[in-house]
């Protein structure tokens, strides 16, 4: 039992992110009471991220020292459901966040829109293909139950806090030169104009456009102008310097949830946030049709049940899931019986790319960089393209991007060469300034072989089990992968200076997903939007289907993973779920949907 | 008793590495300035076969071997903070024989403990000769043994682990002892911590031509200048 109990809020969130600041400011600035209970510590751009010491590869990039701590809570993890799962001992593939901003502070800042079909992918194949295109017993994929014309109010709102700088391609159903033509139509232009290109990506564009496809600036979070957000964040123009992602930027020059949100809430009477506050379990009323607030630990170690009348579930997507999954909210997905909901449709991101080996002349700079700096195109991405006969649903964008050169990692080599000795060395120092890259950006279908439930085994430092998670990139993935790397190694081949490349495809034939090398934080579903209690967790306003003062944000509401990166999606989520909480609910707290 | 890194090194010149001893300017800021006090978590014969493996990975070439480059004691210092006791890194059992490579790390062992249980393992090799005690041919055989099978999973695990240090050490920030004169940096010609490139990112095929400098502010040699000077030194 909890030791203490505090005086009742009104809205207890959990997490000090993206979505669990936007929810305390839109929910403070309506008048409720909200308070913000984040695991890990306190920290900010101006003093914690400053450089030169933020520009520490070692400490930051390698050493995640902004990243969650695996000693206190990890996951076990499994290609399939036969085998034993075993912790994830250090973290690597993915990077989840653990104090204030969470991720959001050492994101890359790609900020994308979802495409209209991605949001009905079932009905949009059914009505393209037929029903037998999704037959396949491998794939779960599912309409998410909010359509892109109701959730671009919302979209369009986080690219104005996050002062995106990008090109248009269709504002209002006109096609603009320079954008991406497949986009949905949006209600306006990007808040600021796209980066500047270097050369490496300069040479992608001009050879995706030779073969007669649209290459645009990707969208980007790394600010092009001073720009003033809409709740008055001031933010400065990025200096490009290369240390982005799994960096905190202490130019204010990269949109994070603490300069964006946290600084024009702070002081506010509505909102408090608690540090170190580890939340170990929603707890549920005894009539089992609500939530009567949240059990944490406190910096000093002692349970502490802090009651609310609405909980926002506001932690990474993994952690979301778990939280419920310990808490007994909602049914667990059971893989034999194909029952219940908590878990079902985990989903990452499929990644396959090539590095690019330009002439001597070719000078890239590759320590010039920034997470979105970089061109794409759009062509391949889902239902951009006819799938008919190639049997597989999804797709990607393929994008040029210059990151960094931070060389303990950055060593492009070609293919053959060795791991270490004379010969790696020559190759290192050779390659280095003249190098690029090609990467497919590819979606992941849900399937019924790859989840998220409790480990019977491990436990983390409170005694909880520890979640459990089951994935290999599915049948339709590898095919997707396949064919998007042939596209990409055309692209490479109608590149002007190229001398020779390199491909990796994380999902290719014998090859298993693996935690160990970095592929993306884009862990997604798990606890998924729907309109059938059956299939999904949360009604399509994001409010739980079981518990109706529980309302649940971020990626693991995405019933399947888009070929993009997920923070623009989950974040126009996020505000349409708060307008429907402020708007509805709020005043009259009730389910939103009939189950 | 103290140990002089420089003498715990030199011994390896007189077991026949090809490389002469370690090159180093006065020390060149206050962060790396700890020659001579003695390891902080090696013993002498633990720095030679690190020393002798490291440089296998990153031999002497117009560039400084990885000893010569710092990374033995930039491998010492990890092992003995933080890094090594193995924060971060999630130990609880049970550790089961049989893992998956898609698993990855399953042993018991923080990174300093796996090192000096690797180090204990393979020393002596295949056929009994010690690492330091082979020419360069041999040592390159034994380090590339190491890597192709996996005689044990700590064999496995200590060669991973020496690979991640020692590229660390070669490219990491200088203020970790590593990266001397910012060989790593220099080889590649990464210009550090100091960074703002607004105006210059879409001046194509332009050269960028700084000197590295890291978090301490140390202006590094030119690569013209470092080569001159390892010249006059021989």
């Amino acid at each position: 039992m909890a030791a203490r109990t505090l005086p009742k809020t009104d809205v207890v969130i959990i997490g000090g992110g993206w979505t669990g600041l936007a929810a305390a400011y839109e929910l403070a600035n309506n008048g409720q009471r909200c308070v913000v209970l984040e695991r890990g510590r306190y920290r900010h751009d101006a003093t914690y991220f400053a450089g030169p010491g933020e520009h520490d590869d070692l400490k930051y990039a390698h050493q995640y020292e902004h990243m969650m701590d695996v000693s206190t809570q990890t996951l076990t993890f499994r290609n399939t459901p036969e085998q034993t799962a075993l912790p994830m001992r250090r973290l690597g593939s993915f990077l989840p966040g653990q104090g204030l901003g969470g991720a959001g502070i050492h994101w890359n800042g790609q900020n994308w829109r979802p495409l209209p079909q991605d949001l009905q992918m079932r009905s949009f194949y059914v009505d393209r293909y037929g029903e037998q295109f999704l037959s396949d017993d491998d794939i779960t994929v599912q309409d998410w139950g909010v359509t892109y014309e109701e959730l671009e109010p919302h979209l369009d709102f986080f690219e104005r806090v996050a002062g995106i700088g990008g090109a248009a391609g269709n504002v209002g159903g006109e096609i603009r030169e320079g954008g991406n033509p497949f986009e949905g139509p949006r209600s306006r232009d990007y808040p600021n104009p796209p980066m500047k290109q270097p050369i490496a990506t300069t040479l992608f564009a001009q050879g995706a456009a030779q073969l007669g496809y649209n290459p645009f600036p990707i969208p980007s979070a790394n600010l092009t102008a001073a720009y003033e957000n809409p709740y008055g964040a001031q933010l400065h123009p990025c200096t490009y310097c290369g240390f982005c992602e799994r960096f905190g930027c202490g130019y204010y020059a990269k949109a994070d949830p603490i300069i964006c949100i946290y600084d024009r809430l702070v002081g506010h009477d509505n909102f408090e946030i608690r540090f170190n506050a580890y939340v170990m379990r929603v707890d549920k009323s005894s009539d089992g049709k609500t939530a009567t607030g949240v059990t944490y630990v406190d910096e000093d170690g002692q349970e502490v049940f802090q009651p609310a009348d609405i909980v926002c579930m506001c932690a990474y997507s993994l952690w979301n899931v778990h939280l419920m999954l310990v808490s007994g909210l909602g049914e667990p997905y059971d893989f034999r019986n194909r029952t219940g909901t908590v878990g079902r449709n985990y989903a990452y991101q499929t990644l396959a790319a090539a590095t690019v080996f330009f002439e001597k002349d070719i000078l890239t700079n590759p320590f010039m960089g920034a997470g979105a700096l970089g061109m794409a195109i759009d062509d391949f991405n889902t239902g951009n393209f006819d799938q008919g006969d190639l049997g597989f649903v999804g797709g990607g964008y393929i994008g040029s991007t210059q990151t960094n050169g931070r060389p303990i990692a950055y060593q492009p080599t070609p293919a053959g060469t060795p791991g270490f000795g004379l010969e790696w060395k020559r190759a290192v120092r050779d390659n280095y300034n003249h190098s690029g890259g090609v990467l497919l950006h590819g979606s992941s279908v849900a399937s019924p072989s790859n989840f998220l439930d409790l480990d019977p085994t491990y436990t983390d430092v409170f005694g909880r089990p520890l979640l459990r998670m089951t994935f290999d990139f599915p049948e339709n993935d590898r095919r997707m992968a396949a064919y998007g790397l042939e596209r990409v190694v055309e692209i490479v081949e109608a590149m002007d200076s190229v001398v020779s490349y390199a491909t990796v495809n994380r999902a290719g034939p014998e090859q298993n997903y693996s935690v160990v090398p970095y592929q993306t934080t884009h862990n997604t579903g798990g606890a998924v939007i729907g309109t059938d209690p059956g299939t999904s967790v949360v009604n399509r306003y994001g409010q739980m289907w079981d518990y109706h003062n529980v309302f649940v944000f971020g990626a693991c509401l995405f019933p399947q993973n888009l070929g993009y990166n997920p923070t623009g999606p989950l974040m126009g989520l996020a505000y349409w779920t708060l307008e429907h909480m402020k708007n509805a609910y709020i005043p009259n707290p009730r389910p939103l949907m009939d189950a | 008793m103290k140990f002089s890194r420089r003498a715990v090194l030199a011994h390896i010149g007189a077991a026949g590495l090809s490389a002469a001893l370690p090159v180093r300017s006065p020390a060149q800021n206050a962060y790396a300035d700890l020659e001579g006090r003695p390891w902080f978590f090696f013993n002498d014969e633990q720095a030679r076969f690190v020393a002798a493996m490291v440089d296998i990975f990153i031999p002497e070439d117009e560039f400084p071997s990885a000893s010569q480059a710092g990374v033995v004691d930039f491998i010492d210092l990890q092992l003995a903070g933080p890094y090594g006791r193995g924060e971060g890194l999630y130990l609880q059992g049970p550790f089961p024989e049989s893992t998956l490579p898609t698993q990855g790390y399953q042993l018991p062992y923080p990174p300093a403990e796996l090192v000096s249980r690797g180090i204990e393992e393979v020393e002596g090799g295949q056929d009994g000769i010690r690492l330091v005690d082979r020419d360069l041919a041999g040592r390159e055989a034994f380090v590339g043994a190491l890597s192709g099978t996996q005689q044990s999973p700590v064999a496995g695990g200590f060669f991973d682990e020496m690979l991640k240090l020692a590229n660390w050490g070669y490219f990491a920030d200088p203020i970790y002892d590593g990266n001397r004169d910012y060989a790593g940096w220099r080889m590649v010609g990464f210009p550090g911590a100091h960074a703002y490139y607004l105006s210059f990112v879409d001046k194509h095929n332009v050269p960028y031509p700084v000197d590295p400098k890291g978090i301490a502010h140390v202006p590094g040699e030119g690569p013209a200048e470092f080569l001159e000077t390892r010249s006059r030194e021989g």
